[in-house]
């Protein structure tokens, strides 16, 4: 059998992603960030990928398992098995608008532009709320599109809300709770799963144990 | 010949998500197709071929709403929606109950075979094929284990035909599951199945009041292998439960009269992406491949929606999964080079219609200089050189070469071959 191979994101995820597999001692050091595969131990590797990425490399079985945040899993809708919430990296997802748009927000037949890393989530969040909407969708930077007059508003992850406040935004409604999740591709779950089990069990194990 | 490589213009391209398939691709595509239409014909299935566009209400019949989302789309002139078929189950149950089983003799069941092209209109930007082949079966009219038994063993038999030394077919029962859950609450089922079928299991045990059912879903993905039957007894609580496992027991050890029970696995967790299944289900997976090689399973009430009230199960396998997980070969070159010189042409295509004639496949072309080296690179068996000194055959393997006459000739290059191409084209 090949050795198990698991994807971590570089970003908001990574290093707390990369202090778990040591805890669980799956790497000895802790990988810089820029590295790509990094070997583990007992013929493991770790590879290291952009989130927005993870759930590809997943899907098509480059990788048998990854750590991804709940936001990738919603906006990408890919055929992976979503296993453990592995208890870290919390953030919700937001309407977030400028005051001066605030009243529109309160006519919900109101078209609405809104900038957002989220194109799909929004489009769904937005159908059921009906309330008409035009997505521009951006890589970065989300919170400074009202400021420059590309959107009305934005789609994007709170932690502290610190963003937000700096640029002005007040947050009108909650689109969905994220942390990050352990996801396995349906081939390796089955075909693996005497390396994949124990993994799945140590972080179940690791998340309890992160929440007492 | 040359090629002008001009500026990115969109007709050098395919559109997204199809593709060419050039040699020696297209080869081991219709080399594999033949083998598996050939395994299919030995278990006395009959090949059916369906259009590949239906009207969309058709495919949502069978495979319900949720495919909407997933198919290419046409209007017709008239204004009526058609659909490229995605999958060739619904179509076939369509052929079966409007039109073959009606004046087929009761109680006889029907073997049915496909080799189709298949297509959906996955989201751009997903780098998944739109449009791929599968080859597959439908046994219609036998609702026992011996039916399911049967299209397990000739998925396993293909796959190992189609040589892949590793794969494994994993075998569960819906109605296990299935079971269980409609206990439950309308509102708690739908999210249930709702997070089983995007296999969301985190969490998933906090959506439940029942906490039998609560410890069964956490444990469900890993329900296969060794010992699952004896892990899910405890959770079958219901008369129709215990029977599905039971099912699936029976089926295993069915399995084995057929010699492929090494290759078989209890699977309790699999759950598929159609809608119509209705009992024993199957996937099979190699190394190699994020997906599974091919899938199936019992639908006995998708043809009772076209009309007819008939068990039946089968399975569809992905062409291009298997071919992926093959090793490449180079393809099977044509066995005899002929390089006639401009004189000795005439002679030259009716040698080489005569060894056509007799089986031999022959590329007839102009003698040049560096036909040997092509036949080399090419992986010719033979080189016939005919110049105005005679007839000289050629031996890339050896890289020996002998003066012969045309009786010679015709004797060595008609010998059989060992060629795997020749037992696979017929």
């Amino acid at each position: 059998m090949e050795p198990l191979t698991l994807a971590i994101p570089t970003g908001r995820l990574f290093a707390e992603a990369a202090a778990l597999l040591q805890q669980l001692g799956l790497l000895t050091a802790v990988p810089r960030e820029r590295t790509l595969v990094f070997p583990a131990s007992n013929g493991r590797r770790v590879l290291i990928a952009k989130p927005a990425d993870i759930l590809t490399y997943v899907e098509q079985g480059a990788a048998d398992a990854g750590i991804v945040g709940k936001d990738m899993l919603l906006e990408q809708e890919r055929d992976v098995y979503e296993l453990v919430d592995v208890g870290f990296g919390f953030c919700r997802g937001v309407v977030a608008l400028p005051e001066a748009q605030l009243d529109r927000w309160r006519h919900p037949g109101t078209l609405l532009r809104i900038a957002t890393k989220y194109p799909h989530i929004t489009s769904r969040f937005f159908e059921r709320e009906r309330r008409p909407v035009e997505i521009v969708e951006l890589h970065g930077s989300v919170e400074l599109a009202p400021r420059v007059g590309l959107a009305d508003g934005i789609v994007d992850l709170v932690m502290t809300g610190q963003t937000l406040r700096d640029n002005l935004l007040t947050e009108v409604a909650e689109v969905f709770q994220s942390s990050a999740r352990l996801v396995v591709n349906r081939v390796s779950l089955r075909t693996k799963a005497t390396l994949v089990q124990p993994l799945v069990e140590q972080m179940k194990s690791a998340a309890a144990a992160g929440a007492r | 010949m040359r090629v002008r490589n001009g500026v990115n213009r969109r007709w050098q391209h395919v559109p997204e998500g199809v593709r060419d398939l050039a040699p020696p691709e297209a080869a081991r595509h219709s080399a594999l197709a033949a083998a598996v239409r050939g395994e299919f014909q030995r278990w006395g299935y009959a090949e059916v071929r369906t259009p590949p566009v239906e009207y969309l209400e058709t495919i949502v019949r069978g495979a319900g709403p949720g495919i909407q989302d997933h198919l290419f789309k046409i209007v017709d002139s008239g204004g009526a929606l058609l659909v490229l078929r995605p999958e060739m189950t619904v179509p076939i149950a369509r052929l079966a109950a409007t039109r073959l089983l009606p004046g087929a003799a009761p109680g006889r069941p029907l073997r049915l075979c496909y080799v189709a092209e298949v297509f959906r209109g996955q989201e751009t930007g997903r780098s998944q094929l739109r449009a791929f082949t599968q080859a597959g079966v439908e046994l219609l009219g036998e609702g026992t284990l011996d039916a399911d038994a049967e299209v397990i063993a000739l998925a396993a038999t293909c796959l190992r035909r189609a040589g892949v030394t590793d794969a494994v077919v994993h075998v569960g029962h819906l109605g296990f599951l299935d079971d269980l859950l409609a206990a439950l609450p309308t509102d708690a089922q739908d999210d249930i199945r709702a997070r089983l079928y995007r296999k969301e299991f985190a969490g998933i045990e906090h959506a439940i009041p029942d906490p039998s059912l609560a410890g069964l879903l956490r444990l469900l993905p890993d329900l296969h292998g060794e010992g699952a039957l004896a892990r899910a007894g405890p959770f079958a609580t219901s008369a129709r439960s215990r029977a599905a496992l039971r099912d699936v027991e029976a089926l295993v050890a069915r399995l084995r009269d057929y010699g492929v029970a090494d290759v078989v696995r209890v699977d309790l967790s699999i759950i598929r992406d159609f809608s119509y299944y209705t009992g024993v289900v199957f996937e099979a997976y190699g190394a190699g491949s994020g997906y599974p090689l091919l899938g199936g399973g019992r639908y006995d009430t998708l043809l009772d929606r076209f009309g007819a009230d008939c068990p039946a199960t089968g399975f569809a396998l992905g062409l291009d999964r298997v071919l992926s997980v093959l090793p490449a070969d180079s393809g099977a070159p044509t066995a005899v080079l002929l390089a006639a010189d401009p004189e000795r042409r005439p002679e030259a295509i009716q040698l080489a219609m005569e060894l056509r004639r007799g089986g031999v496949p022959v590329l007839a072309s102009v003698a040049t200089d560096d036909a040997m080296l092509q036949a080399q690179q090419d992986g010719h068996r033979w080189v016939v050189r005919m110049t105005g000194e005679g007839i000289v055959l050629w031996d890339p393997r050896t890289a020996t070469q002998r003066p012969v006459d045309r009786a010679t000739l015709l004797a060595v290059l008609r010998a059989p071959s060992d060629d795997r191409v020749i037992e696979w084209s017929h």
